[in-house]
């Protein structure tokens, strides 16, 4: 029997090797995950490990016991330089020193200031957590080291000074000294800037912070134990004392759940493309046992048993697996180096590309590859037992005889996907709260999809039907025999296609909700900001200067400013707008209440907020900012709007609480009609001032849909890779079906048929397959994506259905384009062979 | 039609000279066809006879410009085929070739209909509707037009076959053992149809049997044995076909 079997593969190489390709394709895609959530993680872990390198003990405080006995806000904020002092102090500490970081404008050669992350520069040696690339250390208070990609992208070299912004914006000038290397972290993946100063240049920029945790080092022959004990002993009650050990596991705990989170989502799309890869081989293996009907019964002729023939395919399945699962294993460590490759480029720094190959990726590999596919395999090995040996003796029956019988089970099977499918989308759209109204009903849509899957068959029919009306008005007899062919076997064809229509219904209903939410974030951001420009800083935690907002209203193209602040209480934040510029500048939709009514000591709570802290009009709220006293403020009315803040008070009320003093979040700017160039005047003024950026609604809305279009180019790279195998699977249907009608080719070809009409009657046939999935994919995508837009919609919030036309054009294009390419070589076969020796093949 | 038998026995459909055609290369290499010479007058019914591996099939692949020749040519209607290109071939057989092969004539997604007037169709040419009826109802296909080929019996399917094959009034129509899948009645029918379309139709048919039988219904059989012409008998019999090949050791 083996050797059956292996005869059976060698002459069936050809046809095996593109069903490989699509297993192949998804084991790469789950190796590759694997190993980049894997890399990833160690690639953190290693961070860490460069800033746990010599920490044996580590002081943090005591927040379990701090927050018990006194409010937070009236407790230490860090651990105090006395303190620090006393650690220093401590026998068997051979050095000390603080950890802690602060966001800090670094300003750019352009004059405007862009957030960075300053880091203290360990002062003892061996603490110091990067490596020195070029120059040295910073030793004294004005000089400053940077990491290697920010002075790449900030273009700065050793011995140039650089610029920070300190407290009320004073320029603060440091010389580069060194530059540093960091490895993979949230920091150098964000892309955002890294640098270094001395402990006391770092405390000179922010004397109030005190630093989170402070890192001892050991004297020669102290334990860490020993080390921790001598320490808790000098700092007393109220600090959290650990060992580096300690420190170390429960980082890693962190870090691998945090590279986890993003694994998963890659998951899931790998195992779409899975489910897809699966279909193509169920698919191949179903018509392969069709093509060997002969063969098959030869061998119960010759006295094979049905447990034979089954295990012979299987066997055959098998080997099909582990060998695509070996090529996926490689590939998708191919595929993990280059993707990180990209995460660097985009970083614009250099990595080291790593490859860990754990056991359980190699597992998983495998029992991905090899599973899917022989379990692909068990329903055509089972329909290989029915052949009877009498089939031997029979001319090679034609495949579209064991067409569709529409079983009652199929239709009964629809009924029940359907009825959960509208079950669940009726009940999803009743729910209030959104993420739970989308997952019901977004389950919902799953259920049609799986329902139109199962009447796949009886759709073949009709869909074709239509479809095929074009080609065969324009390209005549080939067109027509194509459209023929792909409706003579509508189960093959179902299957075939429904890879695809699952791709492409993923892709249109992430495209068409993605669009709908960005158009209607776009048709909010148009009612919120009636100002024409919005002066904003950059970086989030530096209020923009007060003058500003005079300087801007002194500007003559400028009709009015409106001068917004910010409050933060707990877990809320609150605008601050003067009022006459409420119901100007600044018009939210008043569902209960009156603005008119907002005053003094007054607040208008977001609709959301509302319901959230249970408060209506006539309410109290009460404001607690992490600095000063509490405000109790009434609630005069209830607004609503997108992107809105928890509430508005009037800049006056704002100006209680002293964060809000500090400066304005932002300034709104209204011009006076009929101003030509109001952006250079205003710019005029916001140019000298390193933290104010310029923004308009149309470059709000600009930053907003480039952010959701960078979210969906990912989606669909990562669903492209489904629609890819269902491609392949495109091209394998065709290319066993051009093995299977050789002789009517070459019938046809006899009868007159030219090459180039036999390649377009094939091309043809590719391409309406392609449209079935793709025009039923799309129909369902589009469709689910109106249920998914309802379920999302509020009753304050509407989002409305954008079909996007000429992406669903693209995608269209790119399927008839795809599908010409898939059936590139089968119509080449199937030309090249010559009429006389296709008429004589068996 | 008396136009059309008007000249008969005068005019040649397909004439071929010095005939080549090798398989394989150097010591494997097989003359299928070593040097044949042999004209078909239009008008007549010809059988091309000879034991298996004879070059009767080869014969008639390049006679009908579906397999390429490896010296001599072929002249098809006046125009010499061995040095047309593909494009060209395949319009001569849309064009002025009708087939009718042993299995296999009829694709499986067309009807009968469909499947008579395809090759009028690829020429895209307009089925003359009244000779198309003439057709159909001698073969006895009227009630079987809207049928698949599945669903028609062999008899059915040949018949379906010559009906195409005749339909675009071809200048030759070539046969090849087109009654090898029937049983004997059907098999008479198919062989009644092909010597009347030849008779009253005015029509030329070269086919390829091992059938004495068969033979039998034809003008002429010409005889093939190792690559080469091996006789002649014009108005055979079963009998007389039979001692031909019992001669040529077959």
């Amino acid at each position: 029997m083996l050797r059956t079997i292996i005869a059976g593969l060698k002459a069936r190489t050809a046809r095996l090797v593109l069903s490989s390709v699509a297993i192949a394709l998804g084991v790469a895609f789950v190796t590759g995950t694997l190993v980049l959530g894997d890399g990833m993680s160690e690639s953190l872990r290693d961070e860490f490990a460069k800033g746990a390198r010599n920490v044996d003990a580590s002081v943090t405080l005591d927040r379990s016991s701090s927050s018990s006995s006194s409010d937070s806000s009236d407790g230490p904020t860090g651990i105090s330089p006395e303190m620090l002092a006393k650690i220093r102090q401590t026998p068997g500490v051979a050095g000390a020193d603080p950890r802690d970081f602060q966001q800090v404008p670094l300003l750019a050669s352009n004059g405007k200031a862009k957030p960075a992350m300053a880091v203290p520069l360990a002062s003892n040696e061996k603490l110091r957590e990067f490596d020195v690339v070029d120059g040295r250390y910073p030793t004294a208070a004005d000089e400053i080291a940077v990491d290697k990609r920010t002075a790449t992208t900030a273009k700065l070299t050793i011995g140039q000074p650089v610029v920070l912004l300190g407290k009320d914006d004073k320029r603060l000038t440091f010389t580069l000294v060194g530059t540093y290397q960091q490895g993979t972290n949230s920091v150098s993946l964000s892309g955002g800037d890294h640098i270094g100063l001395t402990p006391e240049a770092f405390q000179a920029l922010q004397p109030d912070q005190l630093p989170y945790e402070v890192v001892a080092t050991a004297a020669p022959g102290v334990t860490q134990q020993q080390l921790v004990d001598n320490i808790r002993n000098a700092v007393g009650a109220g600090f959290q004392v650990q060992t580096g050990e300690e420190v170390t596991r429960q980082t890693m705990a962190q870090v691998s759940s945090q590279a986890g989170e993003f694994t998963t989502v890659l998951l899931a799309f790998a195992l779409i493309a899975l489910v897809v890869a699966a279909m193509v081989i169920y698919n191949t293996f179903t018509i392969l046992v069709a093509q060997r009907t002969r063969e098959l019964a030869l061998m119960r002729c010759v006295g094979a048993s049905r447990g034979q023939v089954f295990r012979g395919v299987l066997a055959e399945a098998l080997v099909m697996g582990l060998t695509a699962s070996v090529i996926g294993l490689f590939g998708g460590i191919g595929v993990s180096a280059l993707l990180q490759r990209v995460i660097f480029s985009f970083d614009g720094g250099e990595g080291v590309v790593r490859l860990p190959v754990s056991g359980t990726t190699v597992l998983a590999a495998f029992a991905v590859g090899t599973l899917v596919t022989v379990l692909a395999a068990v329903l055509p090995a089972r329909k290989a037992t029915r052949v009877a040996p009498v089939a031997a003796l029979r001319s090679q029956p034609d495949s579209g005889e064991e067409v569709a019988r529409t079983g009652v089970l199929r239709v009964l099977t629809a009924v029940l996907f359907g009825v959960i499918g509208v079950g669940a989308i009726v009940f999803g759209m009743g729910i209030d709260d959104e993420e739970t109204a989308m997952v019901v009903s977004g389950a919902g849509t799953m259920a049609l999809l799986a329902m139109v899957l199962v009447l796949g068959p009886l759709l073949v029919g009709p869909v074709n039907r239509v479809l095929g009306a074009l080609p065969r008005a324009l390209f005549g007899v080939p067109a027509k025999l194509a459209s023929a062919n792909a409706g003579r076997n509508p189960k093959r064809t179902a299957a075939t296609t429904a890879a695809l229509m699952i791709g492409v219904t993923i892709v249109a209903l992430v495209t068409v909700v993605a669009n709908s939410a960005k158009e209607t974030a776009n048709a909010e951001i148009d009612q919120r900001m009636p100002a024409d420009y919005t002066v904003s800083s950059v970086v989030y935690d530096r209020p923009l200067p007060k003058e500003l907002a005079a300087q801007l209203a002194a500007v003559p193209e400028v009709a009015k400013v409106a001068p917004t602040t910010v409050v933060y209480g707990e877990r809320a934040y609150f605008t601050g707008i003067p009022r006459d510029a409420i119901g100007d500048l600044f018009r939210p939709t008043v569902t209960s209440g009156s603005l008119a009514d907002l005053g003094d000591g007054t607040v208008a709570v977001n609709a959301e907020y509302a319901k959230r802290q249970n408060v209506s009009v006539g309410s109290t709220v009460e404001v607690a900012p992490q600095e000063g006293t509490p405000q109790r403020l009434k609630v005069v009315a209830v607004v609503e709007g997108q992107r809105l803040s928890d509430g508005i008070m009037t800049l006056e009320t704002s100006l209680r609480f002293p964060q809000a003093v500090e400066g304005y979040d932002s300034i709104l700017v209204k011009l006076k009609d009929g101003v030509a160039n109001g952006r250079a005047a205003v710019e005029k003024v916001t140019d000298p001032s390193p933290l104010a950026v310029l923004d308009s609604a149309a470059e709000t809305k600009e930053q907003l849909n480039q952010q959701l279009n960078q979210v969906l180019a990912f989606i669909w790279a990562l669903i492209g890779l489904a629609v890819v195998i269902a491609l392949f699977g495109i091209a394998n249907t065709l290319t066993l079906s051009v093995l299977e009608r050789t002789r009517e080719s070459a019938l046809l070809r006899a009868l007159g048929l030219t090459r180039g009409q036999l390649r377009l009657m094939l091309v043809v046939e590719s391409v309406l397959m392609a449209m079935m999935g793709a025009a039923l994919g799309l129909l369902l995508g589009v469709g689910f994506g109106w249920v998914i837009t309802q379920a999302l919609s509020t009753d304050t919030m509407a989002v409305d259905l954008v079909v996007p036309f000429g992406q669903i054009g693209v995608m269209l294009a790119g399927a008839v384009a795809a599908a010409v390419l898939a059936a590139a070589l089968p119509a080449r076969r199937a030309a090249r062979t010559s009429v006389v020796a296709g008429m004589a093949e068996a | 039609m008396s136009a059309l038998v008007s000249d008969v026995g005068t005019r040649t459909a397909v004439a071929a000279a010095n005939l080549v055609k090798v398989y394989g290369k150097g010591d494997t290499a097989v003359r299928a066809l070593d040097g044949v010479s042999v004209a078909f007058t239009a008008g007549r019914f010809t059988a091309i006879m000879g034991p298996s591996g004879s070059g009767k099939s080869t014969l008639m692949h390049c006679l009908a410009g579906l397999d390429n020749v490896d010296g001599g040519n072929v002249h098809v209607g006046g125009t010499e085929i061995t040095s047309l290109a593909d494009k060209e071939l395949t319009k001569l057989r849309r064009d002025r070739v009708g087939f009718v092969f042993q299995a296999f004539n009829l694709l499986p997604t067309l009807t009968a209909e469909a499947n008579i007037l395809l090759g009028l169709e690829l020429a895209g040419r307009k089925p003359d509707r009244e000779w198309f009826d003439t057709i159909v109802d001698v073969l006895g296909l009227r009630d079987r037009l809207k049928h698949k080929p599945t669903e028609l019996s062999g008899g059915q399917q040949q018949r379906v076959a010559c009906a195409r094959a005749l339909v675009a009034r071809p200048d030759v129509v070539f046969a090849d053992e087109p009654t090898g899948n029937l049983d004997s009645r059907s098999g008479a029918e198919v062989l009644d149809f092909l010597r009347m379309s030849v008779r009253k139709l005015g029509q030329t048919v070269i086919m390829v049997t091992h059938d004495p039988v068969a033979a039998s219904y034809a003008d002429r059989v010409v005889l093939l044995a190792d690559g080469h012409l091996a006789g002649e008998i014009d108005n055979p019999t079963a009998d007389s076909v039979l001692s031909a090949l019992k001669h040529l050791g077959a």
